[in-house]
């Protein structure tokens, strides 16, 4: 770099009449290499370690990969077979189901959550929303790891303070030494908890700053028509809001779908399979069973359903402005 | 991924005010809401805290301890004093920064070439980059073990690097491109005609006028390289090479865990990230390009 600069340089002070302009001569005819080697470096590491990983993976799916190849290193093609095996998996049919609807009830709860909260924004004075904004950010910003231990924590029988406090409320009798995850359903709900008090600001945020970007002159308009609070919202805000409502939409489709961390951490994918989505499943085939043939072949399945749900947006984002 | 770049769309919101102009009525209902909010967001952080603060016998006691009276630092001092703490601490520390730095001098370059320059296959390359952010993380870790085991390169701190690295590159590279379009042609122009070749305008052009735009891309490298469970988790298999987040973790799972040291070092595990995104939040919000052109 520090000798290209050092050329560049003189040859523009000592010819200033133009002859030794190469910057002039470069983009006219010929090849421009300056873009190619900025983008190089970047390019080798992500062709290497996204790029590779990415065809390997797809690759993998039709091999028989276990523990005898990771060793031998030989690696024999088969065909669909990792396919058809966790197809006709007994736990296929319910770790799909499982994540369905664990990924559908958090992206309903964070965006209804999300944009009620929006909304409640707008109508605040300056201090609680101040307060607010902070907790949100601060919730956001914590990592996942924390605020999985301390959720952990919250929940620890004998010793956990949300224990403590719903046998104080009384309704469900004496909660004290409840394991939460001992259940699946009690695993889901202290993680869908988890979740949803980590995404909602993300949610928030984004609505609120979409929604104050609104001029207030639809609203005025509105307003002298006599139209209701939920009319407003129904008929000036949402269609402003559509593009960042769906934004957020899809972000949480992808984020939760992919759920990992906070499950692990706090499951493992138990009690008895109760909690395994497909990402933890692939996990666990790959790296407990070392059966990494199946483990990739989930991955592939998962990418494409992922694909799937949001082709429709990426197909949009291609073909907006905003890629010139 | 976005998240960040949202983030600064909130902050910029708050400034505007458009209707708070409009609605001067106070709503009592979402008054009540927002102090329910506040309260439900608040708690976790609060008994975190509190935890942390405690001493020993008063987080195992059965009626939960809603202040830290006595107030101790013991946790702390313990959790420093843990096996395994102030190493996987330094780890972590090892990997971010070298990934924050990494990936800012990569991201750097080729934004400046998607942005500032036209060529051949320039669309397709923003095409790539845009899908690969689809790609779940959680999906390439099996390829990328099995690539690194034949490589050597497991337990190692540059295997883990560059994993992070790639992973975050492709978001920086698009923000940063932003930055980089929002630069008016005529600064360029003008240090062409001031005689000054590719690598000159990148040094002392463009590299003070994304300033803004690298540091909130360095954070951003810097929180997701310091946050990462998963990856590390599958990477690492000696203890003594843990980052930090797999330390916790794998603290918490023993038997009879000691909460207090645990929540306390989930504080200072989560302190600098906290710090930085708050910084973030602010500092996003750029003017630096403002007066550049006509000053």
């Amino acid at each position: 770099m520090s000798v290209d600069t050092s050329k560049a340089v003189v040859t523009g002070v000592v010819e200033p009449d133009g002859t030794g302009s190469t910057s002039r001569s470069r983009r006219r005819g010929g090849w421009n290499w300056a873009p190619a080697i900025l983008l190089a470096p970047a390019g080798i590491v992500l062709a290497g370690v996204l790029g590779y990983p990415l065809v390997r993976l797809v690759i993998n799916s039709f091999q028989d990969f276990g523990l005898r190849a990771l060793f031998t290193g030989t690696t024999d093609w088969v065909g669909f077979a990792n396919y058809q095996a966790i197809f006709k998996d007994q736990q296929f049919g319910p770790v799909l189901l499982r994540t369905g609807v664990f990924t559908l009830s958090l992206v309903i709860g964070c965006l209804v959550i999300g944009m009620a909260m929006a909304q409640m924004m707008t109508n605040l004075g300056k201090g609680i929303r101040t307060v607010l904004n902070f907790l949100l950010i601060l919730a956001w910003a914590l990592p996942t790891v924390s605020s999985t231990l301390v959720w952990q924590w919250l929940f620890q029988p004998v010793y956990g303070v949300f224990n403590w406090l719903i046998t104080q409320v009384g309704w469900f009798g004496d909660y004290t030494s409840h394991r939460w995850t001992g259940s699946a359903g009690g695993a889901f709900t202290i993680v869908w908890l988890l979740i949803v008090w980590q995404s909602v600001p993300f949610v928030a945020l984004t609505l609120y700053a979409g929604q104050s970007q609104i001029p207030a002159e639809f609203y005025e308009a509105a307003q002298l028509d006599g139209a209701s609070n939920w009319r407003i919202y129904r008929s000036v805000t949402l269609p402003f809001l559509r593009p960042v409502l769906y934004l957020a939409t899809i972000l949480q489709i992808i984020w939760h779908f992919n759920t990992f961390n906070q499950l692990w951490i706090l499951t493992q994918g138990g009690p008895d399979h109760g909690t395994t989505t497909l990402s933890i499943w692939a996990f666990q085939k790959a790296f407990a069973s070392n059966s990494f043939g199946q483990g990739s072949a989930i991955a592939v399945v998962t990418a494409i359903l992922l694909m799937i749900l949001t082709g429709v947006y990426i197909r949009r984002l291609i073909r907006s402005g905003e890629m010139q | 991924m976005t998240a960040t770049q949202l983030s600064s769309a909130a902050g910029n919101a708050k400034t505007s005010g458009v209707r708070s102009r409009r609605r001067r009525a106070r709503h009592p209902i979402s008054f009540a809401g927002a102090i329910i909010c506040c309260v439900l967001w608040a708690v976790p952080i609060y008994w975190m805290l509190n935890t942390s603060f405690k001493t020993r016998d008063h987080i195992t006691s059965t009626t939960p301890q809603f202040f830290p009276v006595p107030f101790s630092f013991g946790n702390y001092a313990d959790a420093f004093t843990k096996p395994g703490f102030l190493s996987s601490l330094l780890n972590s520390l090892v990997v971010s920064l070298g990934v924050v730095i990494v990936s800012i001098v990569l991201g750097f370059l080729a934004s400046a070439a998607v942005s500032r320059f036209r060529f051949f296959g320039r669309r397709a390359i923003m095409v790539a980059i845009l899908a690969v952010q689809m790609i779940p993380g959680g999906a390439l870790l099996i390829p990328l073990f099995l690539s690194f085991k034949s490589l050597g390169l497991l337990n190692s701190y540059w295997g883990l690097g560059l994993a992070y690295v790639s992973s975050v590159l492709p978001f920086s590279i698009w923000v940063l491109r932003g930055f980089f379009l929002n630069l008016p042609i005529e600064i360029e122009e003008a240090a062409k005609i001031d005689g000054a070749g590719t690598a000159r305008i990148l040094r002392s052009v463009y590299f003070p006028l994304v300033l803004p735009g690298l540091i909130s891309t360095s954070v951003f490298a810097f929180i997701a390289a310091w946050n990462d469970y998963i990856t590390a988790y599958v990477m690492l298999k000696d203890q003594s090479k843990y980052t930090l987040p797999v330390w916790l973790v794998s603290f918490s799972t023993n038997e009879g865990t000691d909460y207090g040291g645990l929540i306390a070092a989930s504080v200072l595990f989560a302190l600098p990230v906290v710090i930085f995104f708050m910084i973030v939040q602010r500092n996003l919000v750029s003017g630096m390009s403002a007066g550049a052109v006509k000053g």
